[in-house]
């Protein structure tokens, strides 16, 4: 049986649903020794900015159960160099290349997406307005009217595709969506990490320098989902969903909860392959449920809960 | 760069403090540089979710030796694997120490996890020349020093600090390496050093005040391994490097 896992959103059409968490996956060719970009449905850059940052001090990450902080603070070597000497890799390729972009204000955005969109070779964008690890990283985030503001004047200077990615802490998540959408986004990408915190005992330091980093991994997974179910419950909006995907088992739960696009984040850390390995695994799991076509799975989930038609709430 | 899983030939405690693991991989050993690493995946589940590094001690041929002490959950269940069961590890990774130096000497200071890097660098060093490496290893006490087996032909070329004073000189590494950076000519040597961060800034400050070049490799916490997270990097002159990628290993030029 031949699987057809293309999905489209707007005009952009993805050979798979399977793409990769920004910040997880470097900006160029990092896991080339590994992953067959070609075969993954995109490639999402790790944060640029206009000019270079240097990024948070150390210790900037750490473990946690079936999780990890990160405080990396969107280090990169800016716009420019972004564009001399990493998109040429992507021009070759097939997959479809979204860059992250982040700013300290809406004219940061804008200036990015502007230069970004006359480059070929560059598909989407993906605004950060929820970054937890740098001063200004999620005040977009944390106002509507704000998050419309950003999302208005990208989408005023530019037909590429915007995807906005969001927060789940703090702040009405649904509220800021229905801004971000109002504003003309052809997507939302849920979810940003959420901000936690560590100690050393022996020390009593805090493990991170900045006291707080974003927790991201399997813990996660759970928020996110809730999150996907709750926006495509409420909008008609495409959603790329990322938050503790390791393997297809957990990819095919974003994608029958009604997710158009998932993305592998921390997972790439621990099993560079994570991403084949989950592609790999929706075609077996479809090949075996005898489902052609992703679209006949993609939000599919049953109303009522439990298994093999018993309640799995256990009584009392 | 492979990621393989491989099968636990020994794992065993040599010593009050290290452990010896041991497996077979033509692809991990294969051009293996001494001071380049491996990621090893202990458990295949989220506890812990990393993988940890270790850097290459000993290789023949297809065999490859880590030493490893117990610090904390991961190393932990890994001194319980027994042999015959799977590890995925995913290596050589990262950039190691320099075999060339030039005619000049090479002084090797250790202390802890750093040392194994060390071994495995001495070794590959000709020792039949008149000026063999000088290796100069700091450790809290005679606990931690190696049994003589693992050093075989090095093992006349150790000098030990302990801090307790239980074998060797009594206290820190670099008390031994103020003796010879003073009998020596210091633009005839060339220092690499393997430990913890403050015995590697003072030594890199001691190599400094009399001229001597040399490297140091540094140890810092990782997820990744092959430069992607970006959560192991350090301070170099052109700012921020990665220890997993761009090092582990940098000159003392490269540092600020």
């Amino acid at each position: 049986m031949k699987i057809d896992l293309t999905t489209k959103i707007g005009n952009l059409t993805f050979t798979n649903p399977v793409t990769v968490a920004s910040g997880t996956f470097g900006t160029k060719d990092e896991y080339a020794s590994f992953v067959n970009y070609n075969k993954l449905g995109a490639v999402i850059t790790k944060t640029i900015t206009r000019l270079p940052r240097e990024g948070n001090p150390m210790p900037r990450i750490c473990e946690t159960p079936s999780g990890m902080l990160n405080a990396i603070g969107l280090q990169n070597k800016g716009l420019e160099d972004f564009i001399e000497n990493k998109i040429p890799f992507f021009r070759k390729l097939k997959t479809n290349l979204i860059v992250n972009i982040a700013g300290d204000s809406v004219e940061d955005y804008v200036y990015l997406a502007e230069r970004l969109q006359k480059e070929n070779g560059v598909k989407a964008l993906e605004l950060n307005i929820s970054c937890p690890n740098v001063k200004k990283g999620l005040s977009f985030c944390a106002n509507p009217e704000l998050a419309y503001e950003l999302v208005k004047a990208v989408r005023d200077v530019t037909a590429l595709p915007i995807f906005t990615k969001l927060s789940p802490e703090g702040f009405d998540l649904l509220r800021v969506a229905d801004a971000c959408i109002r504003a003309g986004t052809n997507a939302l990408s849920l979810m940003n990490t959420i901000r936690g915190m560590a100690v050393d005992i022996e020390t009593r330091k805090p493990k991170l320098a900045r006291i707080f980093g974003g927790l991201s991994g399997p813990a996660i997974r759970p928020v996110a989902l809730r999150y996907l179910y709750e926006v495509k419950q409420r909008f008609h909006i495409p959603v790329l969903s990322m938050g503790g995907i390791t393997n297809a088992a957990d990819a095919l739960e974003f994608l029958i909860t009604g997710a158009d696009l998932i993305a592998v984040g921390t997972a790439n850390f621990i099993n560079p392959r994570a991403t084949m390995d989950v592609l790999d695994g929706i075609k077996s799991y479809m090949k075996e449920k005898r489902i052609q076509k992703i679209d006949d799975l993609r939000g599919t989930l049953k109303p009522e809960a439990g298994r093999d038609g018993r309640n799995c709430i256990p009584a009392g | 760069m492979h990621d393989v899983t491989v099968e636990i030939l020994e794992n065993k405690k040599i010593n009050a403090v290290y452990w010896k693991l041991t497996f077979s991989s033509s692809k991990l050993s294969d051009n293996v540089r001494p001071g380049q690493f491996l990621n090893i995946q202990i458990e295949n589940s989220t506890a812990p979710l990393w993988r940890r590094p270790f850097s290459y001690y000993r290789v023949s041929g297809p065999k490859v030796e880590i030493l490893y002490e117990v610090v904390g959950c991961g190393t932990e269940k890994l001194s319980q694997k027994k042999r015959g069961s799977t590890l995925k590890i995913l290596g050589p990774l990262g950039k190691g120490f320099s075999q060339k130096i030039g005619a000049k000497r090479r002084i090797l200071v250790g202390g802890g996890c750093g040392v194994p890097p060390l071994i495995f660098l001495a070794g590959k060093t000709k020792l039949s020349d008149s000026t063999p490496p000088i290796l100069l290893f700091g450790c809290q006490s005679d606990d931690a020093i190696l049994p003589k087996t693992e050093l075989s032909k090095l093992k006349n070329l150790v000098s030990y600090a302990t801090e307790d004073g239980s074998c060797g000189t009594k206290g820190f590494v670099t008390k031994l390496l103020e003796k010879i950076l003073k009998e020596n000519n210091p633009k005839k040597l060339f220092i690499q050093t393997c430990g913890p961060k403050a015995m590697m800034e003072a030594v890199m400050r001691m190599a400094r005040t009399v001229g001597v070049d040399g490297e140091l490799s540094f140890d810092e916490r990782m997820a990744c391994g092959i430069g992607a997270c970006l959560g192991c990097v350090v301070e170099t002159k052109e700012g921020r490097k990665t220890s997993c990628h761009d090092g582990p290993v940098f000159s003392f030029e490269e540092l600020p």
